[in-house]
């Protein structure tokens, strides 16, 4: 028997039912296709097939023959993957409730007879049925369990599955036993339910795991397989986006993706580009702007040059950063499985406990007690707590364009006291602009402005764009010459204009006080006007601070900028803690400082050039757009640049760990209600069943308010 | 009560055609996106208008 490759794929042009079942004829009669499955509804089909006897090619040929585009499809095999898992939950599920309604059907029969009894042979009769519907239900819907259990006991620790299959194994062997002895009583009912109840709040949990998972699943999906590619002499081809080379000139049509970071070559393009940013308002970009991988074009067709290959794409990193996140287990999640191991060896002692004393007491009622205890106790809710509550938060962040990078951060987050804001490109947008005009000669100021433009016309010195949308055509500038790290200097209607730093506009005639960082604008050495150039302020960052500032916490500004420009800010956004000319050092000393006052910093910064600063903060905050966020090593990637997201991160993040801890507080009062009840021999084994699986219904629910959009952040 | 003997055993062979039948219909993906099919009556399909009109 050879080895069987399994290949999904979506098909474009599937209608109906009718068209899946075409395609499906058209593979099966491929030699070495074991199988297809073809879902009309998703577009996707499904094909086992035999390597050594088939290739891939020829199978979606194949499909190209029937009528069909094949398109191969990245990142499918984790949805497939979570497909079985979640097609296998199903099935046990299934066959756990039709055996759970079947034997509470023949155990009631032999309840029901209460005091008088039925016959005997009707009674042995009926315990055989049950019995033979329990087996199937405990081979197959309680395979997990004893699979957990014995994976559990291999490694030496003590997981929730021990108890559950001890319970689940004494329930069902002691049932067994009494039924082929024909006497005392029998449990099948209590093991179908178990099992039953236990399979459902499983599979809700695995629903919202799956669902937090779904966010780079449909990263993943959004990509496409293939992209037109204009070649040289004009003719567009079809190439898959793996083959997407750096410098490919590529048509993006109305409503297609962008699969690489790529620079827009079309005059204007709007674009959707929430998936890397959750900003839902498409966003206009211009010629020469380069743009998102994985951004949708919701405007015209339009031409861009692709500038990474789909590997080094900003959607490639963002989806890696997802995957990282998701692989590992937050340090809460550990504590509490560390706990529930404590829970579960203190449980099984009690059970043992109970199971002696009742023996002493009443030997009959011993074995029921036992049961009680164990199905009771919930080390379920205690393992559920947490890691429900963390993948629901974490959602709820992604949606709010908040990505979560390393599990940890989540928690941190929500204890922060301090935040230490980086001032140029994150409280300003990071692009120059004229904050002020003095006029120091009789000359209009507009017309001062569009002189230093038209000087500025040709550079491109980052101040220069502070200029350029005062510019006018009619100012003709000649000779312009540029004196690096001075300034600029042209001859307009025959006289020689500067632009720039005091002592090379003004030269000798220096008649103004010249501050440090202002640009000047003079006429035949004559100084015109002086500009205060700055940062423009991020529309949202007032509001921002306010946020923070309303949720209790002190900011701070620490910036690389001079004290005027930093103090400018701080003074708009009425923050007294500000820091000028900052080194990523003395940035990490304030941070520092902060800590030792007990204090707990979130830092929020650039992402590019301030990795240690970010590094020594308790939470560290990338901001920006563009891979160089994404390859950051920052705990938390704020990706649609807006800084009132932060806010309602940081409440999301605090309403997360409430529910963790309100989850963890149920689990110990349920228990600590549930087992003396138990112990004392209050509670039948099938009344335990419910009341443990409600506790873990309980648990999940409650964290899966924090993914609902019901409550306002 | 000669009827138990009889009934219970066809009570268990329609069990196991009932999850025969679930595990069928799980195996064809008919549990695979329970949301989709609901929404995607709602959603307008351009190209079939031109095959209905006549």
């Amino acid at each position: 028997m050879s080895a069987v490759a399994r290949a999904v794929f979506a098909v474009e042009g599937i209608r109906c039912g009718g068209c899946a079942r075409s395609i499906e004829r058209a593979l099966r009669a491929l030699s070495g296709v074991e199988s297809v499955q073809v879902n009309a509804a998703t577009g996707r089909v499904a094909v086992d097939w035999q390597p050594d006897r088939l290739t891939l090619n020829r199978i979606f040929r194949a499909v190209d023959r029937a009528g069909f585009k094949s398109i191969p499809l990245a990142g499918e095999q984790a949805s497939e993957r979570y497909k079985q898992e979640r097609r296998t939950a199903i099935k046990r599920i299934g066959l756990a409730g039709l055996g759970m309604m079947q034997t509470m059907m023949f155990v009631y029969g032999l309840y029901a007879a209460g005091p008088h009894g039925i016959e005997p042979e009707l009674a042995q009769y009926l315990q055989v049925v049950s019995m033979l519907v329990t087996t199937p239900v405990l081979v197959y819907s309680g395979a997990p369990f004893f699979v957990g259990a014995w994976r559990n006991i291999r490694r030496k620790t003590l997981g929730m599955d021990v108890p559950v299959a001890a319970a689940i194994a004494l329930a069902f062997g002691a049932s067994v036993f009494n039924t082929l002895r024909g006497e005392g009583e029998v449990y099948f009912d209590s093991v179908t339910m178990f099992i039953f109840f236990l399979l459902g709040g499983r599979f809700i949990e695995m629903t919202a795991r799956h669902r937090s998972l779904s966010s780079t699943e449909a990263l993943a999906r959004s990509l496409p397989a293939t992209v037109q590619r204009i070649r040289q002499d004009g003719a567009i081809e079809r190439i898959p986006v793996r083959s997407v080379a750096v410098g490919d000139l590529l048509s993006i049509p109305k409503g297609g993706v962008i699969p690489v970071d790529a620079t827009l070559r079309t005059e204007k393009a709007w674009l959707d580009e929430s998936l890397i940013t959750g900003e839902a308002r498409a966003v206009a970009r211009v010629a020469g702007e380069s743009l998102p991988g994985g951004a949708v074009n919701v405007g015209e067709t339009i031409n861009v040059v692709a500038s990474s290959d789909v590997d080094s794409s900003t959607i490639a990193h963002v989806i890696g950063l997802l995957q990282r996140a998701q692989a590992q287990r937050p340090r809460v999640a550990q504590i509490a499985d560390r706990w529930a191991a404590w829970f579960v060896a203190v449980v099984l002692l009690l059970a043992a406990a109970v199971a002696l004393t009742w023996s002493f007491i009443d030997p009959s009622r011993a074995f029921a007690a036992t049961l009680a205890v164990l199905v009771v106790t919930c080390p379920c809710a205690f393992s559920l707590a947490t890691p429900a509550a963390v993948a629901a938060g974490t959602t709820r962040l992604a949606k709010l364009g908040l990505l979560v990078t390393t599990p940890d951060a989540l928690e941190r987050l929500a204890k922060i006291d301090t935040v230490v804001l980086d001032k140029t490109g994150t409280l300003t947008t990071g692009a120059a602009c004229v904050a002020e005009v003095e006029m120091l000669a009789q000359l209009d100021q507009s017309q001062a402005l569009a002189i230093a433009a038209g000087l500025e016309r040709s550079s491109g010195h980052p101040i220069a764009a502070a200029f350029a949308k005062f510019d006018n055509p009619d100012v003709r500038v000649h000779d312009v010459r540029e004196v690096s790290g001075s300034g600029i200097e042209g001859q307009i209607d025959g006289k020689r204009w500067r632009l720039g730093r005091a002592e090379f506009a003004l030269g000798s005639s220096k008649s103004v006080t010249a501050a440090d960082d202002d640009v000047y604008l003079s006429c035949e050495g004559a100084p015109v006007a002086r500009f205060v150039i700055n940062d423009e302020l991020r529309s949202d960052a007032c509001a921002a601070t306010d946020g923070l500032r309303a949720l209790g916490l002190n900011v701070v500004i620490a910036s690389g900028d001079n004290e005027k420009a930093v103090r400018r800010v701080a003074k708009a956004l009425e923050v007294s803690d500000a820091f000028s000319r900052q080194t990523p050092e003395s940035k990490m000393a304030i941070a520092r400082e902060r800590q030792s006052r007990g204090e707990r910093v979130l830092m929020i910064g650039d992402g590019i050039n301030d990795g240690p600063v970010l590094a020594a903060a308790d939470v560290s905050c990338a901001m920006g757009q563009g891979s160089a966020v994404a390859q950051s090593a920052a705990d938390l990637l704020l990706l649609n640049d807006s800084m009132r997201t932060l806010v309602d991160g940081i409440r999301t993040a605090r309403r997360t760990l409430a529910v963790m801890r309100q989850n963890l507080r149920w689990a110990f009062a349920y228990n600590l209600c549930a087992v003396p009840l138990a112990a004392l021999g209050m509670i039948a084994p099938w009344v335990a069943a419910i009341g443990m699986s409600l506790s873990s219904l309980l648990v999940v629910l409650n964290a899966q308010r924090l993914a609902s959009q019901r409550w306002a952040v | 009560m000669s009827s138990a003997y009889f009934l219970i055993p066809l009570g268990l062979v329609l069990m196991a055609v009932a999850v025969g039948a679930l595990f069928w219909a799980v195996n064809a993906g008919q549990f695979d996106d329970l949301d989709e099919a609901g929404r995607s009556i709602l959603e307008s399909d351009d190209e079939r208008d031109e095959t209905t009109k006549r």
